[in-house]
């Protein structure tokens, strides 16, 4: 017995309108494009009525099927949201076979919906998988030989940790006797049970991109669509993964010291590993890959200091890091399709031809490094208090994961200035300079993100804060005496306005443009400067040197690693496949009498 | 009417006073000290105390301001301004707080540690938008010099925070060591406090950790398009820098600023102490090179910061 019910609806409708608009071909591809955009309109829409209107369930039968508490609501309007801005992105960036890619793009929404939203375990593990094959179809949709392997390497990975995760939800259910959510709260005292939580989380930091489950996001960040890596891997896969790994930190289990030092080590090692590898590559998205990587690092953190502040500044940080993030994948789209490379030494000097990208790229790098008064430094600064909360309580190696969440935002703050350095300022090489600025379909997105940096920066505890995060974690923080951002913004942006005005003020006529000067030579004659060396002095350090050799030689993959370990034993195997057909016939008779034993001595 | 009583009081603190032109003709009367001693050291006779006020007028009034071809003027003519308004933030902050520890929020320490990130993060951008080789050069130094003083400087950050029993706000270290002793009293606190004053050698650019403008080598790197105001500009911020950043040290070790008449000495004497201890190390090393700082940093000053947090743990 099924009624219509919002919840249902939400995930229902897109996945229907999804699959109805696969078929459509090329000629019709406006009717993809304005059903694609109505469907995200109308779950955005959605989405904040639920949001609103919250808590919200729906029954199938007996069951909770669909449960939209603070949590899962404030997940789902995150999804809608980043659902509509790419769409509306979608529409300048892609051009071939849309009703195939709006079909994917309907799908994924209403599946990431269904994740969102689910209560029951079964429903959710079902969503969750179904997010691995439109990861994989979607990156596949140019069909070139690179992004297909970073494809398959995408889905073999989460493809793995959902089987994992099988096996977890099954521990649960051998203790539990149920799938229901919100009725598992399993503390962790016995093996079993952590074993378990450790089975979900793993899925978790697969789908988020955490070491050592992190590699397939680089390469999909390099060869795949730039929207998709926008939507997916930069925005919805951390709202998903992290809210999984919120639920079942906060809900399905009752954390102790073990399992939060398990999350902490997994964030520490992510961060700055992470940032270390993003400091020395020289593709554009491949650069922000890494960073996507990195970031989920303090989520984890937060989350793993088990103190409220802290685990609200790493939902707030999951929050703000699909922003920042998706924004700036969004401006390396358009420098993508306007400068045909996003290959870092062919780019530079970009600012004077796009600035909106420039600004929005700007405003993003800026967030992303946490410079304070962007959101990004409002929810590190929630994580490192978390960290230091949990410094009073008597943990002894604080200070490491302090020092690396400190340090990994120095690390990051370096590597996004030789991003900006490279591609947006600097000399601009020849042949860049007729390019022109990016159409609305770009511009309206980016403007869109870079602006609600600023917003959640500046309003960080009267909006985000206290609207989304709060309720979400169920535990009430004290904001006495914090850091508000407020004042001190107003005060940074008057006195740059009047640093600014002191120009114009005295004799404008006192500006002269001039050829740059470096030491009297001609600087064209000079070899243009383009950056993408410039960390190069920490690269060739010592021990550093050792760790970027293995990681470039793939060492710390856990697919190359996992691909070694299987073809050792295909090698073993290979030689009892000699193709002579008495040693066949000797294995099934040996087979046989090995089954015919066991069971008749059972 | 209260609102507009506030903002006239936060206008006041962040301007004139402890703000913009307290800090600035603070910074600048410290720079010429500088000048001073290191002329003494030379055997030269040195500057009248003036002589950095009159550089700067001349800047900002009277120089005219040259903008490289082909850049983006707002943005290049705007950060000068940003690294000055991030500078007097800092200052003010670190003033106020000394004067009324209530006053400050809860991480405010974390909020400096950044802001105080932001006029060199200032720079860099300014000199990347320039266009000229030998200031992106600069610049990418500026920004590895950071990476490598800012690891010892958070780990012997963290010796104070454990000291004020794992506060991250300014006012409690302080309240902290107005009851326990200062800080510097300690064996961890002494440490970390060497270490801190080797970072902030390299924060405020000055010898040996020069590297970024090294004007015998790139020409004032990350600074060379600048000119006439923006370089005036750029000059006051790094004049409040040097204000601000060793009070802040004093804060954090010394016990903050004493306003008794007889503290308010020690206090004069403390900030000098400080001063010539970094015209000392200024005056007798010569420029290291960056992977040689990267090292330095790295390597033994990190593993001195290490001990004193070992130091501190142990309660010393």
């Amino acid at each position: 017995m099924i009624q219509s019910n919002p919840l249902l609806l939400m995930v229902g409708l897109p996945i229907v309108i999804g699959i109805l608009c696969l078929p459509l071909s090329d000629r019709l591809k406006s009717v993809a494009k304005v059903l694609s955009f109505l469907v995200t309109l109308a779950s955005l829409a959605g989405s904040i009525f639920i949001f609103i209107k919250r808590p919200m369930n729906w029954q199938c039968g007996v069951t909770t099927m669909f449960n939209a508490d603070n949590l899962s609501s404030f997940i789902g309007l995150g999804i809608s949201f980043f659902a509509f801005l790419i769409t509306i992105y979608s529409f300048g960036f892609v051009e071939k076979s849309l009703g195939r890619y709006f079909g994917y793009i309907l799908i994924t929404l209403g599946v990431s919906l269904g994740v969102a939203f689910a209560n029951d375990l079964i429903a959710l593990i079902v969503f969750w998988g179904i997010l691995a094959i439109t990861l994989y179809l979607l990156v596949n949709m140019q069909a070139t030989e690179s992004s297909s392997r970073a494809a398959k390497k995408a889905l073999i990975i989460i493809g793995s940790s959902d089987a994992i995760m099988i096996f977890g939800i099954a521990l649960i259910w051998m203790i539990t006797r149920t799938f229901s959510m919100d009725r598992v709260r399993l503390p962790l005292t016995d093996i079993t049970s952590l074993a378990a939580y450790i089975c979900i989380a793993v899925a978790a930091f697969a789908k988020a991109g955490a070491m050592p489950f992190h590699s397939w996001l680089p390469d999909v960040a390099q060869d795949g669509p730039t929207p998709v890596t926008a939507y997916l891997p930069a925005s919805l896969d951390k709202l998903l993964g992290i809210y999984l790994l919120a639920r079942a930190s906060l809900n399905l289990f009752i954390m102790n010291s073990t399992s939060n030092m398990v999350l902490l080590v997994v964030g520490s090692v992510t961060i700055i590993f992470a940032v270390m590898m993003a400091l020395v590559q020289h593709d554009f998205k491949r650069l922000l890959g890494y960073h996507a990587v990195s970031q989920v690092g303090y989520m984890v953190l937060g989350i793993g200091t088990g103190s409220p502040v802290g685990i609200a500044g790493g939902l707030f940080h999951m929050l703000n890091n699909a922003i920042y993030k998706s924004c700036l994948f969004l401006t390396g789209g358009a420098v993508e399709k306007r400068a045909g490379t996003t290959d870092l030494t062919k780019l530079g000097g970009l600012a004077k031809n796009m600035p909106i990208t420039f600004i929005s790229c700007l405003i993003a790098s800026l967030a992303i490094s946490g410079v304070p008064p962007f959101n990004g430094f409002v929810s590190k600064w929630m994580v490192y208090q978390g960290i230091i909360e949990l410094g009073k309580t008597g943990a002894r190696l604080w200070i490491v994961w302090l020092a690396c969440a400190m340090f990994g935002s120095a690390l990051t703050l370096a590597s996004f200035l030789k991003l900006l350095h490279t591609t947006f300022l600097g000399q601009r090489s020849k042949d860049l300079i007729d390019i022109r600025e990016a159409g609305f379909a770009f511009a309206f997105p980016m403007v869109t993100l870079a602006g609600i940096c600023c917003i959640f920066g500046i309003f960080a505890f009267a909006i985000p804060l206290s609207i989304f995060i709060i309720p979400s974690i169920g535990q009430a923080i004290s904001y006495l005496g914090v850091w508000v951002p407020t004042t001190a913004t107003a005060l940074l942006m008057i006195s740059i306005l009047s640093g600014l005005l002191i120009y114009p003020f005295y004799r404008p006529k006192m500006f002269r443009s001039v050829q740059t000067f470096v030491g009297g030579e001609d600087p064209e004659s000079l070899q243009r400067v383009s950056g993408v060396e410039f960390y190069d002095t920490i690269k060739d350090m010592k021990g550093l040197k050792f760790i970027y050799e293995k990681e470039e030689a793939k060492s710390f993959d856990i697919y190359d690693q996992g691909k070694n370990i299987i073809s050792f034993f295909t090698k073993i195997l290979q030689h009892l496949h000699n193709g002579v057909l008495p040693t066949y016939i000797v294995w099934c008779l040996l087979g046989m009498i090995g089954m015919f034993f066991i069971l008749f001595f059972r | 009417m209260t609102y507009m009583a506030k903002a006239l009081e936060y206008a006041f603190l962040y301007l004139i006073f402890p703000g913009f032109l307290f800090s600035s003709a603070m910074g600048l009367l410290i720079g010429w000290i500088d000048r001073k001693v290191t002329a003494r050291i030379q055997w030269r006779v040195g500057p009248p105390w003036y002589q950095n006020f009159i550089d700067v007028l001349k800047l900002l009034l009277y120089k005219e301001t040259l903008v490289p071809e082909g850049v983006s003027k707002t943005f290049f003519l705007g950060m000068p301004a940003v690294a000055m308004a991030s500078a007097t933030l800092v200052s003010t902050i670190i003033l106020v707080i000394n004067a009324i520890p209530q006053k400050g929020f809860i991480g405010d320490l974390i909020v400096l540690v950044y802001l105080l990130a932001m006029p060199s993060i200032a720079l860099m951008l300014g000199a990347f938008a320039s266009q000229n080789p030998l200031a992106s050069l600069g610049a990418s130094r500026e920004m590895k010099l950071m990476l490598s003083y800012e690891l010892p400087f958070i780990l012997s950050l963290v010796v104070p925070i454990m000291k004020s029993g794992y506060s991250i706000r300014l006012g409690d270290i302080l309240i902290k060591q107005a009851n326990n002793g200062s800080l510097i009293g300690s064996p961890s606190g002494a440490i970390s406090f060497f270490v801190m004053l080797l970072c902030i050698q390299a924060k405020l650019g000055f010898v040996p950790f020069d590297i970024s403008e090294a004007e015998t080598e790139i020409m004032a790197g990350a600074y060379i398009e600048y000119s006439g105001k923006a370089l005036g500009i750029f000059k006051l911020a790094k004049a409040i820098m040097t204000f601000a950043v060793p009070i802040f040290l004093i804060t954090l070790y010394f016990g903050g600023i004493k306003f008794s008449p007889v503290g308010f000495i020690k206090t004069i004497l403390q900030f000098i102490l400080i001063l010539v201890l970094m015209i000392v190390i200024k005056n007798t090393n010569p420029r290291v090179r960056i992977d040689q700082a990267l090292k330095f940093f790295w390597g033994p000053v990190a593993l001195l910061a290490v001990l004193s947090v070992a130091l501190a743990y142990l309660g010393y």
